[in-house]
């Protein structure tokens, strides 16, 4: 198991979010106190009525550990190859539009 | 919290501790108990010492002598009156709320009506197993505490004894009821190339060119469409995500799915990525894009099998649709124009082109334990999403999403679910989703189905809504369902994991309260750990392959596999033979897995093949980073 990595794993920690936006596939939230945003897939979501934006949610979440410091170049190559993709069909986008 | 009485009962061998301040002189009752349940991590975390404390069974109906705080244990110390061992009849059923599980697997236990003597005021029958048995029990034997001996009518012991006799698939199969039958006419496909038009000539599938227009015109919110055809020469190239794999099938003539003829491409199959016009994939939640060679498990139920040839389209849908439910809709949609023509192409084919027949024979065995199968399907929207019934396996045409059926209960014959009912449009998570093939050769259906000691009834798909109060209204309309199958045994299975494991608890709940058995199988492992669980969740089968037990985006690795399967139906001939299935160990641990397969080969004396994970694939960079070797 992975987690044996971690060394400060049991610091849970109760945060807090405002629900930002929903669509068919995710919910985003924002955490409270300026602390960043998050995306996930619906599923990953515990709710009692349909989600909606401005809601509060909650959860417990602990600290992300760097699990070593090298750089993966297949996760970098991969990345590169996205954001290449997502530039080339943007700007064609763009491009039909005008 | 504190506990009920019946809570009390089941855990009388578990530690007694205080759920509350409790002043000296009060006698302990199950309201100032504490719920063994959470006992693991209190202990874990320090919070909680239970050396020398009693038992529950033996602190009831004692009294406290010192005035305690929440969370104290129960010891001599402070207890006084308390009872030496607890008592027999307090049988320790637990709960096991985590996702592991033991099958006691007495598979041969042979299916003997035990008989029937009345000593010591306590009548006791066993029947194992058996069927069209009569007990006569004369009235007064059981008043007079009795001398009577009370016998299984003979009549009933001759048919019990029988499957003792003859439990072999051939006879059984004979004594049962053909329902229906499904013929499945397999062609071979060796070579697919582009051409003037889409043909199968031998082995060779040509694709039109120019087919790719049709496709875009098939809806305003497709924009562009690309058709590649990957060998496995090609394998190692890069693929963004993999939305869904589909074998090419077509019904002969005017049959329905689930009946008559289907012909089915060998060789070749569809495989569906996406992304919306700025390039952003369908359904983006970061990459699990990479050479295919590295990223897919071959041969699991719902991928290709090395050797196959991919016709393998990518979609540009309209910008920003891709996290509506209409984005991907459509991609699956527009991408069912090219199957369907090579469809339409494999209807013209000659016979003597067939390369092999498989025939599926649906049988009732109206003398055997009736058994469901429940398959909860996602049904958050967008690609969480399932099209039901198709005309043609696995297409489009004709189905009804099951978002749009209130993912209601569909019951289907098991046939039908091979026959390609389903056409998945695929959540996210590539480890556990099952895609439109894995129905095509959904294991469980396929063992169950040809299991002769068992009767299949047929089996339930049940979307699993978002919000909580659809969870549990679809549940409930399954446990009303199950109910009126009057069945003796049922299945319940889900694919991915998070808020699904929600109505997946409920599904057990619904039909364990009715009586019913049941057996569970959903990925689990580590990062999937159930959300909730009840006290039905007793027997579950973990479908994880993942060496780390986590979701780690190789296509299909972590899907209900035969393995699973042959664990399940044990498991559930098991439990409907009244064996108990030992409880849960806290923490995943993936030895419980090959020590139930051994208990079930010692039992039935065949070896139980277990399939490889993502340690037989060529390693990815991305693996050889995360420490595997």
């Amino acid at each position: 198991m992975n987690d044996e990595r971690l060394k400060y794993g049991d610091r849970i920690i109760y945060m807090e979010g405002i629900c930002v936006d929903v669509d068919d596939c995710s919910i985003s939230v924002d955490l409270k106190g300026r602390l960043g945003y998050f995306k996930a897939p619906k599923r990953m979501f515990v709710c009692d009525t349909e989600p909606k934006i401005g809601q509060e949610f909650g959860w417990h979440m602990s600290f992300p550990e760097q699990l070593g410091a090298e750089i993966h170049e297949k996760y970098v190559s991969n990345l590169e190859k996205e954001r290449r993709k997502q530039a080339e069909m943007s700007a064609r986008l763009k491009k039909e539009e005008e | 919290m504190s506990i009920t009485a019946e809570t009390a009962k089941q855990h009388a061998n578990d530690p007694a501790v205080l759920c509350c301040r409790a002043e000296a002189g009060v006698i302990i009752e199950p309201a100032n108990l504490e719920d063994p349940a959470i006992f693991d991590e209190l202990v874990d975390s320090g919070l909680l010492n239970l050396d020398g404390c009693l038992k529950i069974g033996q602190v009831l109906g004692a009294k406290l002598t010192k005035t305690s705080d929440s969370l104290s244990p129960l010891t001599a110390d402070n207890m006084e009156g308390y009872k030496d061992s607890v008592e027999e009849e307090a049988a320790p059923v637990e709960e096991a709320a985590a996702p592991v599980e033991e099958a006691a697997a007495p598979v041969a236990a042979a299916p003997v009506a035990t008989t029937a003597k009345v000593a010591g005021g306590v009548l006791k029958i066993h029947i194992g197993e058996g069927k069209d048995i009569d007990l006569s029990i004369p009235v007064g034997a059981l008043g007079e505490g009795g001398s009577e001996v009370v016998e299984v009518a003979p009549a009933a012991t001759a048919t019990a004894a029988a499957p003792v006799a003859a439990p072999t698939a051939e006879t059984l199969a004979t004594e049962g009821k053909v329902i229906r039958s499904l013929t499945r006419k397999h062609f071979a496909i060796t070579e697919v190339k582009r051409g003037p038009e889409t043909k199968i000539e031998g082995t060779v599938l040509t694709i039109r060119e120019g087919i790719e227009a049709d496709v875009i015109a098939d809806s305003d919110l497709v924009k562009d469409f690309h058709l590649e055809v990957v060998t496995p020469a090609q394998y190692h190239t890069y693929s963004e995500t993999i939305m869904d794999v589909q074998p090419i099938a077509t019904k002969e003539g005017d049959a329905k799915i689930g009946q008559g003829v289907t012909r089915v491409i060998d060789g070749a199959i569809m495989m569906l990525s996406g992304t919306d016009e700025g390039g952003v994939q369908i359904g983006e939640f970061g990459s699990s894009e990479g050479y295919m060679d590295e990223n897919i498990m071959w041969g699991r139920p719902g991928c290709p099998d090395k050797g196959e040839i991919f016709i393998k389209g990518n979609i540009v849908v309209q910008a920003k649709t891709n996290m509506e439910r209409r984005g991907p809709m459509a991609a699956h949609t527009a991408f069912d124009i090219v199957t369907q023509e090579i469809r339409e192409a494999l209807k013209k084919l000659e016979e003597d082109l067939v390369v092999d027949t498989e025939e599926f024979t649906q049988v009732r065995h109206p003398g055997q334990k009736k058994v469901v199968i429940c398959k909860e399907i996602m049904g958050q929207g967008a690609m969480h999403d399932n099209f039901i019934l198709p005309v043609e396996p696995c297409g489009i045409l004709g189905a009804r999403a099951n978002v749009d059926l209130g993912n209601l209960p569909v019951c289907m014959s098991p046939l039908e679910v091979l026959d390609g009912c389903i056409h998945a449009l695929t959540c996210i998570g590539p480890a556990s989703k099952e895609m439109t093939r894995h129905y095509w050769r959904e294991p469980l259906v396929l063992e169950a189905l040809a299991d002769p000691e068992i009767d299949l009834c047929g089996v339930i798909f049940v979307g699993s809504p978002q919000i909580n109060a659809e969870k549990f209204y679809v549940s409930e309309r399954l446990g009303q369902t199950v109910e009126m199958m009057d069945v003796d045994g049922a299945f319940v299975t889900t694919e991915g994991f998070g808020n699904n494991h929600i109505d997946f608890a409920s599904h057990h709940e619904q039909i364990g309260m009715r009586g019913v058995p049941v057996v569970g199988l959903s990925y689990c492992a580590v990062q999937g750990a159930l959300v909730v669980g009840n006290k039905y969740m007793t027997a579950m089968v973990d479908n994880n392959k993942s060496e780390a037990g986590i979701e780690n985006e190789v296509l299909g690795n972590n899907t209900l596999c035969h393995e699973d399967a042959v664990r399940a139906l044990e498991m559930l001939k098991t439990q409907m033979a009244g064996e108990a299935i030992k409880p849960a160990e806290k923490k995943w641990n993936p030895n419980v897995k090959a020590s139930n397969l051994e208990a079930i080969e010692e039992a039935i004396g065949t070896k139980v093949d277990v399939v490889e994970n993502e340690q037989a694939l060529p390693l990815s960079q991305k693996r050889i980073d995360k420490g595997y070797n």
